[in-house]
């Protein structure tokens, strides 16, 4: 059984690591560690909790911007059960679910309720 | 005054209202006659998907203007848990249940659309509510259903909830039904009756029951994406159920010009056949009535609400037109176009030819009235509650919190407001009344948002007689 480091940067808000039991989700984890973050159905279904693969251990940070590729959330995390309110374009840009989310390594990761409503804009603007 | 095709108003002969011991008005004239001016409240209150680190809540609000605490948040029923999304609600008991001796309209029966959890509220003490039970969401599961929505009571006192997912949150929806106790008796209907689902209202003396389509739980919760309306994924249907059975009937597609139905009410009076379905993404209202020569229901777009260029956007925004309802002596159409910031009223007298009574231009984001008392606001009328004389509207302006995110940001930073007009029913006009504002920007933990509204008393969007 393994434990990694999981940075939990809030956009707009305070960064902290926490250390994560392979078979814990993230949402669990930062419940635990008294680092609340946004959740719904926690199952996978709503995208309120959802999160943004920064960078995962030993790689260089993914800047937004720069990651035309995205970086692959199957590096970091497994999932308990399929990802359901990620569409493939969204996972190709590294979203993650982190009700659902259980880590594979140390990595870094974007969260809040900014990163949820970054994965669908006003379609009329 | 209703003409002949609404099948009166008088209650029929038929129906004896001499032992009326249950809850609610024995019909509709004598809740507008019977019923007292609403002094409280209770508002749908939420920071699901914000950084409010608190849960969502029930306010009660003070409406009562020689209060001095008039237009304030007097109570606050804070849920159990973080993340419910409390959206819509409903009594467990209404004027349908008017012969249930012994039944109160006493519990409020109040879903999570995300968490799939269901609260009941005992509101003995109208001021100072209190949680009572709580149905968690694995229960719910059981019985491959999620997002609840919709709460109706059934005239023996059930309890029916529309459910739009299944359990992972993908199609087909359906019905939970609750027993008097407020424990899940089972799914209501047989299965594979509908794909989707959202709003419905019956109608016992008539045994019809009409459903409306919103989508997958996974489609409409992350927010609006037009992807999914080309790829089909938004409802566009009229399901017309048998009511004793539980069975679909007829499906009516309302098709291009139908575009997501959402909120639907049958006209008040028990006879009547005849209703409205509000379009939300085509921005359409569609009258339905059951045609006795042709056996069967039809649907036809009754007002149009055209799409508006706005500098700032490039394509024509639709208005959106997210909810509705009908005053209590079936004469008036009330709806809120959310983007547009807009709220109209019809004389629906004649229901196949609405007649445009009136409009409020407020908030949104062509509204002429951009500020209540010096605040700004967000976003645009959404949902409404009307006073039983008719004679007062009310609205929140939140309407779903990922998709408020996308059209109204500011509405997260700033939270909701509760508003309100002066209705003149006998010359059919709306004024904003600017002494009324209830802020929701205000609450303690931080800026919340505001949905649906109901009364102690019973309102026009919850009330079914028999
Ligand atoms: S909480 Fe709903 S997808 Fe994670």
């Amino acid at each position: 059984m393994s434990s990694y480091d999981v940075t939990l940067e809030r956009v707009g808000g305070p960064t902290r690591t926490i250390g994560i039991d392979e078979r814990e989700t993230v949402l669990e984890a930062a419940q635990r560690a008294g680092t609340p973050l946004p959740y719904g159905c926690r199952t996978g279904a709503c995208g309120t909790c959802v999160g943004r693969l920064l960078a995962v251990d030993g790689t260089a940070s993914v800047d937004a911007d720069a990651a035309e590729d995205g970086i692959d959330v199957a590096d970091a995390f497994a999932y308990r059960r399929e990802p359901r309110a990620l569409k493939p374009r969204h996972r190709d840009d590294g979203y993650v679910l982190l009700c659902i989310a259980t880590p594979e390594t140390a990595c870094r990761v974007a969260v809040g309720s900014q990163v949820q409503s970054e994965l669908v804009d006003n379609p009329w603007k | 005054m209703s003409d002949a095709n609404t099948g009166g108003s008088e209650a029929g002969s038929d129906h004896d209202h001499d032992h009326h011991t249950g809850p609610g008005y024995a019909s509709p004239q004598a809740a507008i006659e019977e019923g007292e001016r609403e002094q409280l409240a209770y508002v749908m209150s939420l920071y699901t998907g914000s950084d409010v680190d608190a849960p969502d809540f029930v306010s009660v609000v003070d409406l009562d203007p020689d209060s001095e605490t008039y237009c304030e948040i007097v109570d606050r029923i804070e849920m159990p848990n973080r993340g419910d999304e409390l959206h819509h609600f409903g009594w467990n008991a209404c004027s349908s249940s008017c012969h249930m001796d012994g039944l109160e309209r006493r519990h409020l029966i109040v879903p999570g659309q995300r968490s799939s959890r269901i609260h009941v509220i005992d509101t003995k003490d109208r001021r100072n509510p209190e949680l009572v039970e709580v149905i968690e969401p694995e229960e719910v599961f059981e019985y491959d259903l999620s997002a609840p929505h919709t709460v109706h009571c059934v005239p023996d006192g059930q309890i029916l909830i529309s459910m739009l997912g299944d359990a992972d949150g993908d199609l087909p929806g359906g019905f939970l039904e609750l027993n008097d106790d407020f424990e899940i008796e089972g799914r209501w209907e047989p299965p594979g009756e509908i794909e989707m689902n959202y709003d419905y209202w019956y109608q016992p003396r008539q045994n019809v029951m009409v459903s409306t389509e919103w989508a997958a739980p996974k489609t409409y919760y992350p927010g609006f994406d037009l992807d999914d309306v080309e790829e089909g994924k938004y409802g566009r249907r009229l399901h017309f159920w048998d009511w004793e059975n539980g069975t679909v009937e007829q499906t009516i597609d309302l098709g291009e010009e139908g575009l997501i139905p959402l909120e639907v009410r049958f006209l008040h009076t028990p006879e009547s056949t005849h209703g409205f379905v509000g379009a939300a993404l085509s921005s359409n209202m569609f009258h339905f009535w059951y045609d006795e020569g042709a056996g069967e229901y039809r649907a036809e777009k009754a007002i149009d609400f055209e799409a508006r260029d706005h500098p700032d956007w490039e394509m024509p925004v639709p208005g959106l037109t997210t909810d509705i309802l009908i005053s209590m002596d079936d004469r008036y159409l009330f709806g809120s176009n959310w983007l547009h910031g807009e709220l109209w009223m019809y004389d629906i007298s004649d229901p196949a030819n609405p007649r445009r009574a009136d409009s409020l231009s407020v908030g949104g984001t062509f509204g002429e009235v951009q500020g209540v008392q010096g605040r700004e606001l967000a976003a645009g009328p959404q949902m409404l509650q009307l006073s039983l004389d008719g004679e007062r509207l009310y609205w929140t302006t939140s309407l779903f919190s990922t998709w408020d995110e996308q059209f109204y940001p500011e509405e997260g930073e700033r939270g909701s407001v509760m508003l309100k007009a002066d209705v003149d029913p006998r010359n059919g006009t709306l004024e904003l009344d600017e002494d009324f504002l209830v802020d929701w920007g205000d609450c303690p933990a931080g800026p919340a948002r505001a949905h649906e509204i109901r009364w102690p008393d019973g309102d026009c969007t919850s009330d079914v007689w028999q």
